[in-house]
């Protein structure tokens, strides 16, 4: 499909800040219905979906040590050069980056991957994003219209 | 892993067996050229199912149970309908029995498709895991990803979602599809049952040790078909019970180093449920397509090579497509979708196949419907010691392997059984050392 564009929001939304991703999903379908966006809760989901998509964004909750509600983006391109983490493959959790090199492998990646990462704080039982990472989600669903206006 | 030399004493520690479901480790101890301690270790913590059941109404049992397990729900759905059905002495109908048989095959469709291609080829070929292998050779990791769609489509059109289905319910369902959403699987699902044939042939190509078990063979039999939903239960040594039977017999035992209760039938005995024994006491049952592919596999009516597992696995997979075709194309929709269960005290009995092996639930209710007591046995309980058995006569007989090999070894050995350590508790840890 020509021009298509992802928009894939991972995470759990029942793992407090884990479910960022959801939630800029669920402000992305508010503001632009137009935008295929999906929440997903397991990144093997990704296969299958992506497949067409000249962009893919992936929005995720990240533990890198920044400030809570830090919004950062990585372009990872056609996934050439994705670092994948280097632990066993479980049934129960396959990274981004390895899903990407699978789907590369199968031809079936997008042609282009932008995660857009929103610091999380809190990742134990419970519903609900805390303040500062709920307060980030309209700027990181801004950040990803903006990407999607930029590519088309 | 860890490695010590020197080569008559060996302990083989694997601390994070990759590709199973769950957490887990294991160690194995070679002392003078013989292998001694065989240990399975889960320490997942218990997870107090059965004691989260108590108290709840009867009619929560399937989406209670369902939760344990991502890959398997639609069997402990199922037991647990039928266990709750036996308590409250009702029968469904057999449309309803004919649907629950066609989610079940969707069910089976999936976990075949992830543990034949995601999950255990890997180890045949030298690869660490599947995205190794679709770098070197994609077509087939592509067809368990296609075969595994199909299985999904069955889930989501019969259960609601490809996991942790909504539309079961004791009783029945609580929507039947129409013919034509059922109607709509058809084509997917024929082009799923060609790839599990080529699968079979894959993996029929691969090479195998050299390993014969005299396994004690339970699983369920149905004069009509092949079991999955229904059936009574039978051993190979002629056992022959009905749920309420098999729950009497097996004794289940604590052992410190796991959080899953050990499986003996009748308190002592070793026995294996899952692929194999129900291949073994069941393969004349499979339709002409499965049969003329084991056959063409190299399969007799038994096999007793665990790592040929994969082949057994890949025949049920055929089947599971080619008995869930049959389905559709017989398929009425059940009308009511289900019939009506009012909880009343009793004790029932449930039984069926999950893709791993033999799971029984038994519940207890009292006048009102609730839940007293319950007991649920999954196949990975009820296997291991049959995975400990294994890799004792596996690792003695590959002694002259490198440690790395026989860490491999070991691995593959365990996975031959597929594994559900969530179910039994939940990952695996495996560990060699020679002294």
């Amino acid at each position: 499909m020509t021009g298509r564009v992802l928009v894939a929001g991972l995470g759990n939304e029942y793992r407090s800040d884990d479910g960022a991703g959801p939630a800029v999903a669920g402000y992305i379908a508010q503001r632009a219905p137009s935008v295929d966006s999906r929440v997903i809760s397991d990144p093997l989901e990704l296969l299958g979906k992506w497949d067409e998509a000249e962009l893919a964004v992936v929005v995720d909750a990240t533990r890198s040590g920044e400030e809570p509600g830090t919004v950062q983006i990585v372009d990872l391109g056609g996934g050439e050069h994705a670092d994948s983490y280097d632990g066993p493959t479980s049934t129960h959790g396959m990274d981004l980056a390895r899903v990407l090199r699978l789907a590369r492998a199968l031809g079936r990646a997008p042609d282009r991957v932008v995660v857009v990462g929103i610091e999380g704080e809190a990742f134990g039982d419970g519903h609900g994003l805390t303040p500062a990472v709920n307060d980030a989600v309209p700027e990181a669903g801004d950040l990803v219209l903006q990407l999607i206006g930029e590519h088309t | 892993m860890t490695h010590q030399r020197p080569a008559s004493d060996r302990t083989v520690q694997v601390e994070g067996l990759a590709r199973v479901e769950g957490e887990g480790s294991l160690r194995v101890e070679v002392r003078d050229g013989t292998v001694g301690m065989v240990e399975l270790e889960i320490f997942e913590p218990p997870r107090y199912f059965e004691a989260l059941l108590r108290g709840r109404r009867h009619s929560e049992a399937p989406d209670i149970t369902a939760r344990i397990c991502g890959i398997c729900p639609v069997a402990y759905q199922m037991s647990a309908c039928l266990a709750i059905e036996d308590a409250c002495k009702v029968a469904v109908t057999e449309r309803i029995a004919a649907l629950r048989r066609l989610i079940y095959c969707g069910e089976w469709i999936q976990s075949h498709a992830l543990h034949i291609h995601f999950l255990h080829a890997p180890d045949f070929l030298g690869y660490q895991d599947a995205v190794e292998l679709a770098e070197v050779d994609p077509l087939p990791v592509q067809r368990g990803l296609e075969i595994k769609r199909a299985g999904n489509l069955v889930m989501e059109t019969v259960g609601g979602r490809a996991i942790h289905p909504v539309n079961v319910r004791v009783g029945g369902f609580y929507k039947a599809p129409s013919p034509e959403e059922i109607a709509a699987l058809a084509e997917p699902l024929l082009r799923a049952r060609e790839s599990a044939l080529a699968s079979v042939e894959w993996v029929a190509g691969f090479e195998f040790p050299d390993i014969e078990v005299d396994y004690r063979f339970v699983s369920l039999r149905h004069p009509q078909h092949y079991p999955i939903e229904s059936g009574r239960i039978a051993s190979s040594d002629g056992l022959d019970l009905d749920a309420a039977g098999i729950s009497e017999l097996v004794v289940e035992e604590h052992v410190k180093r796991s959080t899953a209760l050990h499986a003996r039938l009748g308190g002592k005995d070793t026995y294996l449920t899952g692929p194999l024994a129900r291949y073994a006491l069941n393969s004349a049952q499979l339709p002409p397509i499965a049969r003329e592919a084991a056959a063409a596999a190299g399969l007799g009516a038994v096999c007793n090579n665990p790592f040929r597992s994969i082949i057994v696995r890949a025949v049920e997979l055929v089947f599971a497509c080619d008995e869930a075709l049959r389905l559709i194309a017989a398929y009425e929709p059940p009308d009511p979708p289900s019939v009506t269960v009012e909880g009343t005290a009793g004790v029932g009995h449930g039984a069926t196949e999950a893709p791993r092996g033999l799971l029984f639930h038994r519940y207890e209710l009292d006048d009102n419907g609730l839940i007293l007591a319950a007991r649920i046995v999954p196949p990975t309980s009820q296997n291991q010691l049959s995975i400990e058995a294994d890799l004792r006569q596996v690792v003695q007989a590959s002694l002259s392997l490198p440690d790395e090999e026989l860490a491999w070894r070991c691995e593959q050995t365990v996975r031959n059984f597929d594994p559900c350590i969530s179910c039994a508790a939940h990952f695996l840890d495996v560990t060699v050392e020679r002294r």
